[in-house]
């Protein structure tokens, strides 16, 4: 059984009387990738900040491969890369400049640069100035700059966001090979097709509090509905919809009637969404 | 804290450090605006200091002082003559060496000599004379000068050269602009770019991060202070005593600049602030430029305590006890500036990221 890379209890932080996160308790086992997902101003950050050592608790506990994150944040901060929303790099130095840089911090000696940003898909790039990169090739240098340290705990936040679909996919690949190597990921993202795809598990936070936190598929199963949706032809000659809901004991029959009383034109099956289930769980959509 | 991390966080700042606009402006406000005064009231291309001397026997002093590099000794048959000369700038200080004064000083008799001193000459001119005139003597007996020397000033008595008024003003900006706004600007700089985040998000601290770029403001500080010192001519005799008081003097510009930066997080709030600011630490300055300013005003200001040293050194020819009081309160400062940065710097941390 694996251990736990990240464990949470009880958790807690204010700033005055405003609580963001509220006794919050999880854990995520090394080489799992958890989905981390909640409407802004949920808890998201400040629950990223006090796992990596930007922010002290002010209740509870966390501890970060066995090491307590309050007590050990040096530490901790060797072991883990982060990847932040907002871009936040040298724009005046080079590709190249910015991941030595934060290399000879981590204290690595033999760190090859260029190696990296082939990886991340910016070779030839690599001494241009990043203020002259587009927003995609910055957020792969982000990327980049977060994998300096081969983190055995990687935070990426948003990773993907207003991103054109082949960065998005070089990144979501980065993303699993990382997996692959052994790390665990603990990804934050809005966007619920990109939890689905590459979440072991998904926690759902709102208002402070883990709402919900379970594998994509149990939590389809427990708060979902999969339902048949087909389209039929009508005596009459037009096409009508009918929906057969699906894992339910009449679930059998109902699909036989279908197809015996109605001549089927198409057929298809339908399952809720993570963002379906999050309306379902707390009542408001991610983007509120 | 890494000594180590502060080294490779100092190489990125002297790498990139240039390349801000501040740091530029640090470097090529206080030369311009220098150069400038120096042009406006004549003093750039000053010529040596001149002393008028009427030798009333025929004293050594006369053809020794003639033989020196660093000042012009002009002869005078007549007291008239000189204090003519005087009057008019010819001269910056004029001497009467009464008869037989080099065997009365030999013998160790107490003599006293008028000076007729013009009075819009340049302090460091009446400096070098005065400290020239003890250094000949001493030179001719063995001794130290058994002279007293009474002063009366000839022309605008009133008017202290503007070149002299002002310079504190110049040193003052000269070692906080890169001092203080150095590394105020390039913290504020990190916080509004969010790259001070990626950089604590690593094994380092907060405290690395700051040293590393008060370190450089530290350098163009002291630097600065020397060359803004050197280009007036102003460095005095005590050039010792005297980077001694602008390296006191580059730590609290410092130390204020990561107080600013700590607690500043944009630039706009960063501006206002040392608008005002400003105020304060320039308040001793005027002072220097307008005597008729009573002197504790000045003493209310923490700056006064690196000016006054400054003044006393480079224009007044003091050496350490005239300046010795003052530099201690100048050190006390710095360490109660030191606690306080600390304090901010546990405040930066628990909030700022």
């Amino acid at each position: 059984m694996a251990r736990d890379a990240i464990l949470a209890e009880e958790l807690t932080y204010h700033y005055g009387e405003l609580v963001a996160v509220d006794r919050i308790s999880f854990n995520v086992a090394e080489g799992e990738i958890l989905g981390f997902l909640g409407p802004n101003g949920a808890g998201k950050t400040t629950t990223v900040k006090m796992l990596t050592g930007q922010l002290k608790p002010k209740a509870g506990k966390a501890t970060l491969l066995g090491m307590d994150i309050a007590r050990n944040v040096e530490k901790v901060q060797g072991e883990i890369g982060v990847c932040f929303e907002e871009i936040n790099l040298y724009e005046q130095m080079s590709a190249v400049e910015n991941l030595r840089l934060f290399a000879r911090l981590f204290n690595i000696r033999q760190f090859d640069a260029e190696a990296m940003l082939r990886r991340v898909g910016l070779a030839g790039r690599e001494k241009d100035r990043v203020e002259t990169y587009s927003k995609g090739m910055k957020q792969r240098l982000m990327v980049a700059r977060s994998l300096v340290n081969r983190p055995r705990v990687l935070f990426l936040d948003e990773p993907t966001a207003g991103l054109d679909p082949a960065s998005s996919e070089a990144i979501r690949s980065i993303i699993l090979e990382e997996r692959e190597r052994g790390a665990t990921v603990f990804l934050t993202t809005h966007d619920m097709m990109e939890a689905d795809k590459l979440s072991d598990r998904v926690a759902f936070m709102n208002q402070g509090k883990i709402v919900a936190l379970d594998t994509p598929h149990n939590l389809k199963q427990q708060y979902g509905k999969r339902a048949l949706k087909a389209k039929v032809t009508t005596e009459s000659g037009e096409l009508e919809e009918r929906e057969v809901t699906l894992d339910t004991p009449e679930t059998p029959s109902a699909v036989q009637k279908l197809f015996a009383q109605n001549k089927v034109v198409t057929v298809h099956s339908e399952e809720a969404t993570l963002e379906d289930i999050f309306i379902k769980i707390t009542g408001r959509g991610l983007t509120e | 804290m890494s000594l180590k991390r502060v080294r490779i966080l100092l190489g990125k700042e002297f790498l990139h450090g240039p390349k801000n606009y501040i740091f530029i402006f640090s470097i090529v406000a206080p030369i311009i605006i220098s150069l400038f005064f120096s042009l406006i009231f004549g003093t750039l291309f000053s010529e040596k200091a001149k002393l008028g001397v009427v030798d009333e026997g025929s004293s050594q002093l006369v053809p020794m002082a003639q033989e020196l590099d660093s000042l012009v000794t002009r002869e005078y048959g007549t007291v008239s003559e000189m204090k003519q000369a005087v009057e008019t700038g010819a001269v910056d200080i004029g001497i009467v060496l009464p008869s037989g004064f080099d065997s009365s000083v030999m013998q160790g008799e107490r003599i006293e000599i008028t000076a007729y001193v013009w009075g819009e000459s340049l302090a460091k001119n009446r400096t070098i004379i005065g400290v020239t005139i003890a250094d000949l003597v001493r030179e001719l007996t063995g001794q130290e000068a058994p002279i007293e020397m009474e002063s009366i000033t000839l022309g605008d008595g009133e008017s202290i050269p503007w070149n002299d008024r002002l310079l504190p003003f110049i040193v003052l900006m000269a070692v906080f602009l890169g001092g203080l706004m150095l590394p105020a600007t390039s913290v504020v700089n990190e916080k509004e770019k969010n790259t001070l985040e990626a950089l604590v998000i690593t094994p380092t601290t907060i405290g690395d991060v700051f040293l590393s770029k008060g370190i450089l403001g530290f350098i163009l500080s002291l630097f600065m202070g020397i060359l803004i010192l050197v280009l007036n001519q102003a460095f005095g005799t005590e050039p010792l005593l005297l980077t001694m008081v602008l390296a006191l003097g580059a730590v609290m510009a410092v130390e204020l600049g990561m107080i600013l930066g700590a607690l500043v997080k944009d630039f706009t709030t960063l501006f206002a602030v040392w608008k005002f600011g400003g105020i304060l630490l320039f308040a001793p300055v005027f002072v220097y430029l307008f005597p008729q300013i009573p002197e504790w005003i000045g003493r209310i200001f923490p700056t006064y305590y690196l000016i006054q040293p400054i003044v006393e050194l480079s224009q007044q020819g003091g050496s350490w006890p005239d300046i010795a009081i003052n530099v201690f309160i100048l050190i006390g400062l710095d360490l109660i500036l030191i606690a306080v940065v600390m304090l901010t710097l546990r405040r930066v941390k628990q909030y700022a990221t």
